[in-house]
């Protein structure tokens, strides 16, 4: 397995594009360390593409933007690009982390059976987010999105700064946390409605498998 | 047959009541799979009572419980200082 990051950034429709906006800082400290990353960008965020550089690069870690189920994670159009029973094996004994609703739930504990290597961080519930819908075409102008993209941001950076797996989840859940407190310092009238969906992101955030996985 | 139970009139009014109360209008959230919704589509869901209402009173008592029971207040201990 060679060290460097497939990275999914499905762009079909606003939730996502505002996945792959916000991925930037994910890219550019990959960048910065000068470690390899692949971006599947719009519509080449397919399974097709994914099977083919996975295989092919080999990279050790993956980061998939894209609406999630139990069992699937989904690409360009809605498509699944990895899929229980399908293609999950391909997950085996890499870091993976998967900013998609409940794609935890069956899919990461499935893609860690019996693997001692790998690990699956991602989301138990629905990742939830506001966007200031005035900037949904410019959506690195949005003030709100990146109260709620940041900090799961975190755990990717983490992981590309040489923390473990382990590291990198508590990284981003503390900062999840510290968003909260900041959200409702502000006191503005939509701090509880913020809070009470960090705190959906907060609690549905888990890690399976190694917890000492490193990139 | 495996049917989830109904949401209680009282839940959603509260959930209602919260929604109309603190979101303003132009911020929109974004439910996964099913889109970005506004504040007028979420309070029709809730009423509605159908997966998506289901989902956002879930995560308004899950809140709600968190702040009850202190596992809230112990969470937002540990970030404190920092």
């Amino acid at each position: 397995m060679n060290k460097g990051i497939i990275i999914t950034l499905p762009r079909y429709e606003y939730a996502v594009d505002y996945l792959a906006v916000y991925s930037k800082s994910i890219i550019q400290e990959a960048n910065k360390k000068n470690i390899k990353i692949k971006e599947l960008n719009g519509k080449n965020a397919n399974r097709k593409e994914f099977e083919s550089f996975i295989r092919g690069l080999d990279y050790k870690m993956i980061v998939f933007n894209g609406h999630g189920s139990g069992d699937t994670i989904s690409g360009h159009k809605g498509e699944p690009i990895i899929q229980v029973g399908v293609n999950d094996s391909l997950l085996k004994g890499r870091i993976t982390y998967a900013r998609s609703c409940w794609a935890a739930n069956v899919l990461g504990k499935k893609c860690m059976e019996n693997d001692q290597e790998g690990c699956f961080i991602g989301y138990t519930l629905r990742f939830m987010f506001y966007i200031d819908d005035k900037w949904r075409s410019n959506p690195h102008k949005d003030n709100i999105a990146p109260i709620f993209l940041e900090p799961s941001n975190l755990v990717p950076i983490s992981l590309i700064k040489g923390n473990t797996s382990l590291e990198a989840h508590e990284k981003g859940k503390k900062q999840t946390l510290k968003a909260v407190k900041k959200v409702l310092r502000s006191g503005t009238k939509e701090s509880f409605l913020f809070a009470e969906k960090l705190w959906n992101n907060y609690t549905s955030q888990v890690l399976i498998g190694n917890e000492f996985a490193t990139l | 047959m495996n049917k989830e139970k109904s949401t209680p009139e009282a839940i959603k009014e509260l959930v209602i009541t919260k929604i109309e109360a603190q979101m303003p209008p132009h911020l929109k959230l974004s439910v996964g799979s099913y889109g970005t919704m506004s504040k007028e589509e979420l309070i029709e869901h809730v009423q509605k009572d159908d997966v998506i209402g289901k989902q956002i009173v879930k995560a308004h008592l899950s809140f709600l419980k968190a702040l009850a029971s202190g596992e809230f207040a112990k969470a937002m201990v540990s970030v404190e200082n920092e």
